[in-house]
């Protein structure tokens, strides 16, 4: 059985695997084909893609255990699965509930006056799964240290070391120099190192979201009651005082986990040409929330216990605003991926598998360069035409319905206000740019290509369902019993 | 060592962050951005000027540096091992 969470420290000695012959560093290595920055979500897929290669692949993570820095209320989004790395598919990640179904309610002087359930899929299908990021990100990076990568925790990246123009190592926090033919950054929105680099700047502010999210505890039984499969969105008019103005924020959500709720909101560090005082106004829509929708007194407040409160930013428009978008991706010796790149669905806020996808073309493109022995700026330019020609990360980052919900402020006109959540948060997402068009497009291409891709992915609806119902997996003790085994039938393991 | 305040339960602090987030009294334009932002009210106004007051509850968003506009506050990451840390993100 995989290791998790709290054995971690184990695994992290340096230890190198090339051409069948395994070997411990006796003296820190400080210098590689492939150095990953970040052991998030996207960081150790594109570290297992190098090592899976043959590549001396570093994963460089600054938490003590991957993910215990990631902060996000998290659903991760059905087409990440599909269509992203294959290991995960074919694997059997932590997942915390599959989710059947999106919930959206109209609240209006803390009555539900609308209900719309159009977007729901019969299970085993889903339109993804809720995780915690802790385990999620450390099962991650146990598939790329399993694959031969080597992991750092414990270990910020903090300065570039630059040679003729080019990015060729990195500068730990302890001063130590570490260097590779390339540098992936996988570190996150805040990104301070691509900064360094002379890559990319702070994102414009217009473009953040500060969101803040509460985990409570909830009797499995009671979120199967309250919840089943689905997750609900709290859609209102901001005199409602539970939530942004539309368009400038995540509506309160509700996200649903095995034994445990995840709500949050969000709302951006610009709002209506102001700074908000986001201090003040963010705690305050959650503490009327609690206090005035009746749903949540009545059905969800007496079955609960707060366990955790914690924030984050996300740069969700940044794909919508001109001078984050045109940000460069990639320099001579580094190439950068997921949030840390821009690459946040700009509709329903989700970045990770965007940060899959990036990642996974990160790998591809880093194992092209070292064996070309060229990892100029111009070799690079590659992973940019790929991240261009992909189906769904320019499609998702550019997507404009969450930010003209703005266009229901002027007037009160309930019925446009139902008709947009419809076509934006409900069935409409199949219709419209984020997943409906890309994920149809997708499905069709990858079935004309080779039938059988529907049996696999009807293999894992099942095996990831029926996983979670024998509950084979434990967030607190990273336990894992009797998994379904994955079939070997085709592909890479 | 690792600490953790009420107001914010399932998520502690590991003790040697440092001084990570810097204002640069020069650069400040005394504007408050970054006070309005801070769900962790990190920050003060003292003499016209925003200074860092302490970053025991900072869950490193850098929303105050985001917001800055004179470009006066410095943001970087703390050390590796140290600063926030949640079990439940």
């Amino acid at each position: 059985m995989p290791s998790f969470l709290f054995d971690r420290k184990a695994k992290i000695q340096p230890h190198v695997q090339r051409e069948g012959v395994r070997a411990m560093a006796t003296t820190p290595k400080t210098d590689y084909d492939v150095i990953v920055v970040g052991a998030g979500f996207g960081g150790p897929v594109a570290a297992r893609k190098c090592a899976r290669a043959g590549l001396d692949t570093l994963m460089l993570e600054r938490s003590d255990v991957p993910g215990e820095k990631v902060v996000s209320g998290l659903v991760i989004p059905i087409y990440g699965f599909l269509y992203g790395p294959e290991f995960i598919r074919k694997g059997n990640p932590p997942i915390e509930r599959p989710i059947c179904s999106v919930v959206n309610r109209l609240v209006k002087g803390g009555r539900i006056v609308k209900t719309d359930r159009s977007l729901r899929m019969p299970r085993p299908f889903t339109l993804g799964y809720a995780a915690y990021c802790k385990p999620f990100c450390t099962w991650l990076a146990d598939r790329a240290t399993k694959a031969g990568a080597e992991l750092r925790t414990r270990t910020a990246a903090v300065d570039v070391i630059m040679e003729d123009g080019e990015v060729v190592g990195v500068v730990t926090d302890r001063g130590e120099e570490l260097r590779a033919r390339v540098v992936i950054d996988a570190g996150g929105t805040q990104n301070p190192l691509a900064i360094k680099a002379g890559i990319r700047r702070k994102y414009p502010p217009e473009a953040i979201e500060l969101y803040m999210l509460w985990d409570y505890e909830m009797p499995k039984r009671d979120v199967d009651e309250v919840f089943g499969h689905s997750m609900e969105f709290f859609h209102a008019y901001p005199e409602e005082g539970i939530g942004a103005p539309l368009g400038y924020g995540s509506t309160f959500y509700i996200f649903t986990y095995r034994d445990s709720i995840h709500p949050g909101l969000g709302q951006f560090l610009v709002t209506e040409g102001e700074i908000p005082n986001l201090a003040k106004l963010i705690p305050q829509y959650q503490e009327n929330f609690t206090a005035r929708v009746e749903r949540w007194k009545r059905d969800i407040a007496p079955r609960t216990r707060l366990r955790a409160v914690m924030w984050d930013v996300c740069p969700i428009y940044a794909g919508l605003i001109p001078s984050a978008r045109e940000m460069p991706i990639y320099t001579g010796g580094m190439i950068v991926t997921g949030d840390a790149a821009g690459f946040e669905a700009s509709a329903f806020g989700d970045g990770v598998p965007n940060a899959w996808f990036s990642a996974e073309i990160a790998g591809e493109t880093a194992v092209e360069a070292v064996r070309a022995g060229d990892a100029s700026a111009s070799f690079l330019a590659r992973y940019e035409e790929r991240v261009r020609a992909h189906p769904f990360i320019i499609k998702t980052i550019s997507d404009r319905r969450r930010w003209d919900m703005r266009e229901l402020l002027a007037g009160r006109d309930e019925a446009e206000f139902a008709r947009k959540v419809r076509d934006h948060w409900g069935i409409g997402a199949f219709r419209y740019g984020n997943m409906g068009g890309p994920v149809l497009k997708a499905s069709a291409k990858a079935l004309r290509e080779s039938p059988l891709v529907a049996l696999e992915w009807i293999e894992m609806f099942r095996r990831y369902f029926d996983n979670w119902e024998r509950n084979r997996f434990d967030p607190l003790s990273g336990t894992r019993r009797g998994l379904t085994p994955v079939p070997q039938a085709r592909g890479e393991a | 060592m690792a600490m953790t305040y009420q107001e914010f339960p399932g998520v502690e602090w590991v003790e040697g962050a440092g001084d990570y987030i810097k204002v640069d009294a020069e650069k400040c334009s005394g504007c408050a951005n970054c006070v309005r932002v801070c769900l962790a009210q990190c920050f003060k106004i003292a003499g016209k000027k925003a200074v860092v007051d302490n970053l025991d509850r900072c869950m490193e968003c850098g929303a105050c540096w985001y917001v800055c506009a004179p470009d006066a506050i410095r943001f970087s990451w703390p050390p590796g091992g140290t600063g926030f840390r949640t079990l439940w993100g």
